[in-house]
């Protein structure tokens, strides 16, 4: 197949999807409050936009979304690499840990806003969560997978404790450690959106749920929209940083 | 202060480093809980200076022979005596060439070398120019900034040997470094080896399948035998370095060894 055409191949789903939304909307009879067509959709987007609304709502979910993530990360960085080195962390903090991953940030919702009521600290601490548990589980997995045969490289040319960390351990853990971070960014995206809808007053989320409640159904499609959107960079964003830090791998 | 210490200058007086005695050594590894005797009364005295070649059947110890004799395996019967110090584990003037290269697949060819010179006080120069030259050496200028995935089984060989051989330790040990190449690269590389250990007089034990370059380049065979594995014959090979391939004591040596390996 010609670059271009593989290039351009894309394009063709989302097209056709466009252009089966299009064609149901006009000929689908169904009433246009419920199924708004395409290009409606974008006029709400583009009013949206000049009025600065959706800017300040993307600016405070990606905020959100930045501290939790930055915050459950750390977090589930540092805890992942504990229990992978201490058998007494592990004992100690394992069991309770892999029950915990197994509940859904969703359910903790509920309990999150009787704890930390519904402003800021919530969807943050949700966020965080929801960030927390793959990172602390790749962290772990990928430490404790470490093969044996470069450590005893490492010992053979006595590298000292720094070296060993920064020569061996951490790119050797690296490849599972960064896929566990694109997960974990994709989930408490997410979940945030999620947490927007049920009590927030600024937001995709709450736009959605404002929206619907006012019957702007064309406003809720942004919002659908732009969240798969944002998703997707976010995601895209760190498979290009993977490919760029793991280019000594021979698989792509 | 160096002065009184530099052996160079002190002379006969301070014996040589690179001394290895091995008196009664015994090892078990466990397998399921039982144990399972790999290596059994080895005896060996190895001089400083001195080239042994190590050949025997696969499976009867060879590697783990050299891995206990590095530092990496710590639990033995026996002594191990590394200069008359009993070895606790890795020593810097120690080496060993893996039988699997065991490049770190994440550096490159370049920095994989670089990264055994991380005890060297060498400026920054120096180190390049060593890294360098010890590449061109094993024929892998132009590689510097390949990831081992990129190189050829016997290029990544290569590359290991490099990495061995840049910190000059008093005693190598090499596994099967050959193992991976063509004729010609693995007689040049016998060659190259032959004339690093002559010039830098460093203790060397080679574990190889090939009669022949047991027998070209050890002062000394050794043919174990396997389960569990012993010392079962030692051969002196009494020629001076360097030698002809096709010496005719060495067929004579070549064609007792291969007798003594195959009829048991
Ligand atoms: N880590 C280990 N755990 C258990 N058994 C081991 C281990 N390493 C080696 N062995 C056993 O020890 C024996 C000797 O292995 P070793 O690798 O030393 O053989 P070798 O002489 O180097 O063989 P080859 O010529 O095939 O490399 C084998 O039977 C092997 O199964
Ligand atoms: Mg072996």
């Amino acid at each position: 197949m010609p670059v271009v055409l593989t290039r351009l191949s894309v394009f063709a789903s989302p097209l056709a999807l466009v252009l089966a939304w299009l064609l149901l909307a006009r000929f689908g009879g169904f009433p246009a409050q419920l199924l708004v067509p395409p290009q409606e959709v974008y006029q709400a987007f583009v009013e949206l936009l000049q009025s600065g609304e959706l800017r300040e709502h993307l600016a405070n979910s990606l905020s959100r979304l930045a501290l939790g993530f930055c915050a459950g990360a750390l977090g589930g960085l540092l805890f992942g690499i504990a229990m992978a080195l201490s058998e007494t962390v592990e004992a100690y903090c394992g069991p309770l840990f892999h029950v915990l991953r197994q509940i859904p940030s969703i359910a903790l919702i509920p309990m999150f806003i009787l704890f930390f009521g519904v402003e800021e600290t919530f969807k943050v601490v949700v966020v965080a969560k929801a960030s927390f548990f793959p990172v602390a589980l790749a962290a772990s997995d990928g430490v404790k997978g470490i093969p044996r045969r470069y450590f005893e490289v490492a010992e053979v040319y006595r590298l000292p404790l720094p070296s060993l960390v920064r020569d061996v351990a951490l790119p050797a853990a690296a490849p599972p450690i960064v896929t566990g971070l694109r997960i974990a960014l994709s989930r408490a995206w997410m979940v945030l959106v999620a947490a927007e809808l049920l009590a927030a007053d600024s937001g995709l989320g709450q736009m959605i749920e404002m929206s619907r409640q006012m019957m702007r159904i064309d406003i809720v499609m942004v919002g659908v929209v732009l969240t798969g959107l944002v998703g997707f960079t976010l995601d895209h964003g760190f498979r290009l940083l993977e490919r760029r830090l793991l280019r000594w791998r021979d698989t792509p | 202060m160096t002065a009184i210490l530099n052996p160079r200058l002190v002379g006969a007086e301070l014996p040589q480093p690179g001394a290895l005695a091995i008196r009664g050594l015994n090892k078990a590894y466990r397998i399921d809980g039982r144990p399972l005797p790999v290596l059994q009364g080895i005896d060996l005295q190895v001089l400083p200076g001195e080239f042994v070649s190590i050949v025997g059947t696969s499976g009867c110890g060879k590697s783990s022979l050299l891995r206990l004799i590095v530092g990496l395996e710590r639990e033995y019967d026996g002594q191990i005596l590394l200069d008359g110090e009993p070895v606790r584990g890795p020593r810097l003037d120690c080496g060993l060439v893996f039988q699997d290269h065991r490049l770190f697949p994440w550096k490159t060819v370049w920095d994989n070398v670089a990264l055994a010179l991380k005890h060297q006080r060498l400026s920054r120069r120096e180190k390049a120019e060593r890294v360098d030259e010890h590449l061109a050496l094993v024929g892998l200028t132009g590689f510097e900034r390949a990831y081992p995935h990129q190189l050829s089984g016997g290029m990544a060989q290569r590359a290991a040997i490099a990495r061995a051989l840049i910190t000059r330790p008093k005693v190598l040990l090499l596994d099967e470094p050959f193992g991976a190449l063509d004729a010609l690269t693995r007689i040049r590389l016998q060659a190259e080896l032959q004339r690093i250990w002559a010039q830098q007089r460093s203790t060397m034990i080679m574990v190889t399948h090939d009669v022949e370059e047991a027998l070209y380049l050890g002062d000394r065979v050794i043919v174990m035998e396997p389960r569990p594995g012993r010392i079962r014959h030692e051969v002196q090979v009494d020629l001076p370095h360097p030698r002809e391939r096709n010496a005719p004591r060495l067929q004579n040596l070549r064609d007792e060894l291969l007798r003594e390996l195959t009829g048991d």
